[in-house]
């Protein structure tokens, strides 16, 4: 098992701990991760796609060129860098006249693309190639019996034809049972399927709105479960998640929403024994108790 | 009401390629559900392909709903006439761009000078903060190439046109 790291700019840039946490664990798992020279921005949907589809292709084929001289897949965390590129490779390798496209415009760098590798997310690298045995193996239940809520990154669910790896892609399950594997109790609300809200344009363009949507997520939360903490795996829904509800409390004044979020690596990491202070030091929901209790 | 005699019926050629999008029945399953459809003015990506269709070009160009987009493409997991609304609404974008510069997105001179909107390069302190010391191989630690990079983008037209937003 050996894969490209994509890393994106948000979670090297402002959630190193996160990238930390998954360098830290994936080779412990027996994922080898190599690094992919001169990548650049996925590109995020609201840059080159937003005005020219040959241009957004390009780079596309750009960074999946990198793991493609290298023989690997590329892994990625964030969700819209996920589907940036996977849709991007889908494009790409499903038309000829988009193959020949992309490889006109690469020819002055000297790359080329011929579609030999995929993009992969973290989660189905976590549960079609590591598997739950031997995460369970490494987490050595640690969280036995800690309730915990899943939010799953919608840019792996849709459009399934084109990004999805769930079996049963409307009713996805990969991340809870992954959370499972660390002994954890994945309790199930309402908003569960909902996304975060926190990607694209929606909470610059209207604030207030993405503000009052997370909220509903996060009320159906604490009034349906016991949850300790939201377990993501995109850096966006990490931020988001994380942020919104320091602003709703700000709104509100009050304290009333405290639920620790982390992305799945950092809970893993933690479980395995990898310092605190390098895989899960970065947040506005402060998350030391949860770690202390449970982790030590 | 849409007066349909004003309205320039073949700027859909001009908007995409295409042909997906001409299945829409107009039966909204891509509003419910949308997170940005409770944005205010809501993003209703079915009305925004009925401009498409129906050739509203003036409505559609002043149209700011496509950016509210959360981009999660539940939209195109659900349209049970395959149009793709997710991937109009880029289109729609792209559209706006090519008839309207003052629609570039601002991010897309950062990643063209430096591949990254998020400055990855300057972060080197929080990462060693958390135990990374070596550097990110980001596209900045390679000026040969950035150069080709750059050189790659240059040949879209859009990018061409507005050299001046890029550096020239």
């Amino acid at each position: 098992m050996k894969y490209g790291l994509f890393p994106g700019c948000n979670m090297p840039a402002i959630r190193p701990d996160v990238e930390h946490a998954i360098r830290l664990t994936m080779p412990a798992l027996g994922a080898e991760l190599v690094d992919l020279e001169g990548y650049v921005c996925c590109p995020a949907f609201g840059t080159f796609p937003s005005m020219d589809e040959d241009a957004k292709l390009a780079v596309n084929a750009w960074n999946l060129s990198i793991g493609e001289e290298k023989g690997v897949d590329l892994m990625v965390e964030c969700g819209s860098c996920f589907s940036s590129l996977k849709m991007g490779h889908e494009h790409i390798c499903h038309s000829e006249a988009k193959m020949k496209r992309v490889a006109e415009l690469l020819e002055v760098t000297g790359k080329k693309y011929e579609g030999k590798n995929t993009v992969k997310h973290i989660t189905d690298v976590l549960y079609h190639d590591v598997g739950l045995d031997r995460i369970r193996k490494a987490a050595k239940d640690r969280y036995k019996g800690v309730h915990m809520v899943v939010q799953y990154p919608c840019h792996t669910l849709y459009p399934s034809a084109q990004v999805g790896f769930e079996e049963t892609p409307g009713k996805p399950r990969i991340l809870a049972d992954l959370v499972e594997a660390l002994g954890a109790t994945v309790d199930h609300y309402g908003c569960e399927y909902q996304c975060c809200g926190g990607a694209g344009g929606f909470h610059r363009a209207a604030h207030e709105p993405a503000m009052e949507f997370a909220r509903s997520k996060l009320d159906s939360i604490r009034n349906e479960t016991k949850a300790e903490a939201i377990v993501v795996s995109c850096i966006t829904c990490l931020m988001f998640l994380d942020k919104v509800q320091k602003d709703l409390n700000e709104a509100d004044g009050s304290e009333k929403y405290a639920i620790p979020v982390f992305d799945y690596n950092q809970l893993l990491a933690l479980s395995m024994g990898f310092p605190r202070d390098q895989v899960a030091s970065i947040a506005f929901v402060d998350r030391s108790d949860f770690i202390s209790k449970y982790t030590g | 009401m849409i007066a349909l005699g004003e309205n320039s019926l073949e700027m859909y050629k001009d908007v995409s390629q295409e042909e997906d999008f001409k299945f829409c029945m107009t039966c909204g399953i891509c509003i419910a559900g949308c997170p940005a459809s409770r944005a205010d003015p809501p993003l209703l990506i079915r009305n925004l392909v009925r401009k498409v269709i129906l050739g509203q070009e003036d409505d559609l160009l002043n149209d700011d709903t496509p950016w509210t987009c959360v981009t999660c493409s539940r939209c195109e997991e659900v349209c049970p006439q395959d149009v793709k609304p997710f991937e109009m609404g880029l289109a729609i974008r792209q559209w706006q761009c090519k008839n309207d510069e003052t629609r570039l997105p601002p991010s897309l001179v950062e990643l063209y000078k430096r591949g990254y909107t998020q400055a990855v390069d300057k972060s080197q302190e929080l990462r060693a903060q958390v135990g990374m010391k070596d550097k990110l191989p980001t596209i900045t630690e390679y000026p040969d190439l950035l150069e080709k990079y750059q050189k790659m983008l240059m040949q879209i037209e859009i990018i061409k046109a507005n050299d001046y937003m890029f550096g020239g």
